[in-house]
């Protein structure tokens, strides 16, 4: 069964080159071009992933607003900033709205594919291990548990909540403890067309922030200054 | 945002320099001086104008006496006239006798006019002998009229007496009096007046050398009667104003005989020791009934003339001397009569009182002669003001004509000294100087007052206005305070800078903003290009391999590039607001980045000279090594590639001090403050690298977060720049 992907995006060239790259690789995809529209069609009918702009005409948050409503009628829906806004305090509060990840434009559309090939994946291993289902891809890294299905973490036991990128960052390093990643490599893993070091540091920033919510003490990722980062190892592993 | 370190000096030399507002009002308040020099002109017209007043009411006196003499032409008859002696010449007038004068030899009569008696002696007399003594022979004499008569005393020491000797028909050799009257254009009437025993003197005409009467009989015009006393004689006379014409002039002589035997004259002593004609004096004729007209009209400290077409004197009345009315202190309120106390004495300094004892006399005929008599005897009304005679006091004199039907009869002329005009004056010059003082010193301590105020607002605003902005040029606080609630010309000031600051720090978060948005507005277009390249790149699979794809691909990358660092400051400022500091080893992050930019830049080599080690520091790491990053690649663009760029590291003063040095083009002088700022980009630019200036801003905002200090040199040799960052060691 195609799976259905909701664009909403108030540039109808970005629109529907979106929506092309998408068809092409296999996808239905269904395109808006404002919040009311958007938001009366989800009511009829859930698409199986968003692309949401932030930004619509002349509604700054348009597209959080959207968010918001879809999450009220979906939990598990899978959503994507796609967005020009690049500030710390917009990732935030996408990703507080459950947002499943937060894109900056430019956005290599191959990156794209790959990404909601990943998400509808995720969203395949949530419903499954709802289900029952065997966990046969975890790995556990000291007080760290890696789902390669469902790319979730958790931490000494609790859930995390991590966007994609972050998920693929934590899983990069994780990988192989005690070696650094340079940010060349961290480049690699995030998947994005333009990725700067200071792009990677931010990624780390909020990482570990997450990790210190959970745990104060958290230290295992360690800065190589000038080079990247290392997964440390607890000392109890 | 543009630094203001250079505009910021000049503000406090600015007030130095010149006059303060204070000084200047003050100097302005001195204009207020000339309030008493105006006062002294507007004294001096006012002082005119009153005189011209007096002018007029001495001309309506003068006018309305004349009303009343009009058509009285028996007052101006010549007959009716009264002769009065004039003797010495600036003399009083004789006046009328207070007393009737009985001609019985006895001096009673006169006791309340004897101090208008007059001492003659043979003293510097002419007909005296040399060995002449006062006792021997002198006499007292009184003039005066009464009634229709002229009365003349003769109060007279005597040591010899000698009658008149019928035997002898010569008249002149006893003891006689001698009288001459002399009408105009005629000759001389010698009159003796002579007596055989006390009582009833005899009275002849005689001829001109004294000797025989000119006919047999006595004249009985002119009665004289004589008493003896031990020491001499009185004699009483009389001359009925008949016999006085206009401008006669009359002589007395006394002429003493002591031998009986000899009968020789011993010495002649004229009473009238006058100059010119003939030792006589003139005699004005004066209407004793003008004078009683005009004792009616009496004005004080005013003489009333009464003159005939001829210029002679009919009447006169009052004086002009005396006090002007004097300026009673004590009827002031108390404040006004302390503060004229207190200055006085010293105005009197300035102010010369008014003289009220200056001196005047009649005037004389040849005074008489001025162009006022003779055209107010023409019938024109005058009025005229002359000096007295002694030149301390000036007299207004106002003259009418008196008029019978169309012919002109004579003139009133009225004189007033203009002392009480003086004196008002004065006293409103005094008053004017006391009241300018006054107001002086008040206006001057408001002015100082105000201006005071109005220098300390305007410092206020001032230094306001420079805390208003710092030194970067960021507005942090673009409301005024100082008087923004007055409404005057200051609180307007305060006002508009508070709204020009509010527009500029508008202005300053729109430049501010304007990177963000600038990057936010082109990321889409250049999505929509970056999409539909790889778009494209499916669509036709050839282009994939394109180099005209790979280029477009290079110049996305580039733009994306310069989008970010546009966007980098901004959200650098947003992210340290939020920053958690930690305390790491400065070294330990140094050396790892210094190991990174040797791999990304191959071309480069990096000397890493750690002179210290550990330095300990409190902060964002991330944000140290983002602002080496800024350091490195600027030193990476302006040297040449295989040159060196070292970096030092050390402690100096408890402050870490990192150094960065590259070989390359010298920083233009003017630029090194600027160096920091956002947007300033210097030396030659390379094409495939965007440059935008916002690389050494980032540094410097991330220096001030962690309370460093950044600054650029030109290097020693002169080949080179050095970047030097100082931060604070965590202790």
């Amino acid at each position: 069964m195609q799976k259905i992907i909701a664009i909403v995006e108030d540039d109808p060239d970005q629109r529907d080159n979106y929506s092309d790259a998408l068809i092409t690789y296999g996808y239905q995809v269904e395109t808006f071009s404002s919040k009311p529209e958007a938001l009366e069609c989800f009511h009829k009918r859930l698409p199986d992933l968003a692309i949401l702009d932030i930004m619509l005409n002349d509604e700054m948050d348009g597209g959080f607003d959207i968010c918001r409503e879809l999450r009220m009628l979906s939990p598990n829906l899978p959503i994507i900033f796609l967005t020009a806004r690049d500030s710390d305090i917009d990732r935030v509060s996408g990703l507080r709205l459950d947002a499943w990840d937060y894109l900056t434009k430019p956005v290599n559309l191959q990156f794209l594919a790959v990404r909601v090939n990943s998400l509808f994946r995720i969203a395949q291993a949530i419903k499954q291990q709802s289900a029952g289902a065997a966990k046969n891809n975890q790995l556990q890294i000291g007080d760290l548990l890696l789902d390669s299905d469902s790319m979730s973490i958790k931490w000494q036991g609790q859930d995390m909540n991590m966007t994609l990128t972050e998920f693929w960052i934590v899983e990069a390093l994780a990988h192989v403890p005690g070696i650094v990643k340079t940010y060349a490599d961290l480049m690699q893993v995030t998947r994005q067309s333009y990725v700067e070091k200071n792009t990677i540091n931010g990624y780390v920033r909020r990482i570990r922030k997450k990790f210190k919510e959970l745990d104060g003490d958290f230290s295992n990722i360690k800065t190589v200054f000038g080079i990247g980062y290392r997964w440390q190892a607890g000392e109890q592993s | 945002m543009l630094r203001s370190a250079n505009v910021e000096k000049p503000v406090g030399q600015r007030i130095a320099r010149g006059l303060s507002i204070r000084s200047k009002l003050l100097l302005l308040v001195l204009a207020l001086l000339l309030i008493p020099w105006m006062g002294y002109y507007y004294a001096q017209e006012l002082k005119q104008f009153l005189l011209k007043g007096q002018e007029e009411a001495l001309l309506l006196t003068a006018r309305g006496i004349a009303t009343v003499l009009h058509d009285r032409t028996e007052l101006f008859d010549p007959a009716t006239g009264v002769p009065e002696l004039v003797g010495e010449e600036r003399s009083s007038f004789v006046n009328r006798l207070s007393q009737n004068i009985r001609l019985d030899g006895d001096d009673k009569d006169w006791i309340t006019d004897s101090y208008k008696s007059v001492l003659f002696n043979g003293l510097g007399a002419t007909q005296c002998s040399v060995n002449y003594d006062p006792d021997s022979f002198s006499y007292r004499h009184t003039f005066g009229y009464r009634g229709a008569n002229l009365f003349a005393l003769f109060h007279v020491w005597d040591e010899t007496l000698v009658y008149r000797d019928l035997n002898f028909r010569r008249l002149d050799n006893s003891d006689h009096i001698r009288v001459v009257l002399q009408n105009p254009q005629q000759p001389l009437q010698h009159y003796l007046v002579t007596a055989r025993r006390p009582g009833r003197m005899s009275v002849y005409r005689v001829d001109d050398n004294w000797r025989y009467p000119l006919t047999g009989d006595p004249v009985y015009d002119i009665t004289a009667v004589m008493s003896d006393r031990a020491d001499g004689y009185t004699v009483e006379l009389r001359i009925p104003r008949h016999l006085m014409k206009r401008e006669t002039r009359i002589g007395f002589s006394v002429v003493d005989v002591d031998n009986e035997a000899t009968r020789e004259v011993e010495r002649t002593i004229a009473a009238m020791p006058t100059g010119s004609e003939d030792s006589l004096s003139r005699i004005m004729i004066l209407s004793p009934e003008l004078v009683k007209i005009l004792e009616g009209l009496n004005r004080p400290v005013a003489r009333i003339w009464i003159l005939d077409t001829d210029q002679h004197v009919r009447a006169v009345v009052g004086e002009m001397t005396g006090q002007p009315g004097a300026y009673n202190v004590s009827q002031r309120a108390p404040l006004r009569a302390w503060l004229v106390s207190v200055f006085d004495p010293v105005l009197d300094l300035f102010f010369a009182t008014p003289e009220s004892d200056f001196m005047d006399v009649p005037l004389d005929v040849g005074e008489r002669q001025g162009e006022i008599f003779t055209r107010v005897l023409a019938g024109e009304s005058q009025a005229q003001r002359r000096p007295s005679i002694d030149g301390r006091a000036e007299i207004l004199m106002a003259a009418f004509p008196i008029f019978s039907g169309e012919r002109v009869l004579g003139a009133v002329l009225v004189e007033q000294s203009s002392n009480e005009i003086l004196a008002l004056q004065q006293i409103a010059l005094k008053n004017l100087t006391i009241a300018t003082i006054l107001v002086f010193v008040f206006v001057a301590t408001a002015m100082l007052l105000f201006a005071s105020n109005l220098t300390l607002r305007i410092a206020r605003l001032r230094t306001s206005t420079e805390l208003a902005i710092t030194p970067e040029g960021r507005v942090q606080d673009n409301n005024i305070p100082v008087a923004t609630s007055t409404h005057d010309e200051v609180g307007d000031l305060s006002r508009s800078i508070t709204n020009m600051l509010k527009r500029l720090s508008q202005y300053t978060r729109y430049l501010e903003a304007m990177p963000d948005t600038l990057a936010h507005e082109l990321s889409n277009p250049l999505n929509v290009v970056n999409s539909s390249l790889e778009n494209l790149e499916i669509e036709i699979p050839d282009s994939r391999n394109s180099k005209y794809m790979a280029r477009a691909k290079n110049g996305i990358v580039r733009l994306r590039s310069i989008l970010t660092s546009l966007t980098e400051a901004a959200n650098l400022e947003d992210a340290l607001q939020t920053e958690e500091q930690e305390k790491f080893d400065f070294v330990e992050l140094v050396t790892g980045c210094v190991d990174g930019y040797k791999v990304s830049n191959p071309d480069r080599k990096f000397d890493l000279d750690i002179i210290h080690s550990p330095l300990l520091v409190l902060g964002s790491a991330d944000h140290l090594a983002q602002m080496l990053d800024k350091l490195a690649d600027n030193a990476v663009d302006f040297s040449d590639p295989d040159t060196t760029i070292l970096v030092r590291l050390q402690r100096a003063n408890d402050k870490i001090a990192l150094s960065i040095t590259n070989e390359g083009p010298l920083l233009p002088e003017a630029m090194k403050d600027r160096l920091f700022d956002p947007m300033i980009s210097v030396g030659k630019k390379k094409a495939d690298k965007s440059h935008l200036g916002l690389g050494l801003f980032i540094t410097r905002l991330i220096t001030q977060y962690h309370k460093g200090e950044v600054s650029a040199a030109n290097k020693g040799g002169g080949s080179g720049v050095e970047i030097t960052i100082t931060l604070p060691l965590a202790t």
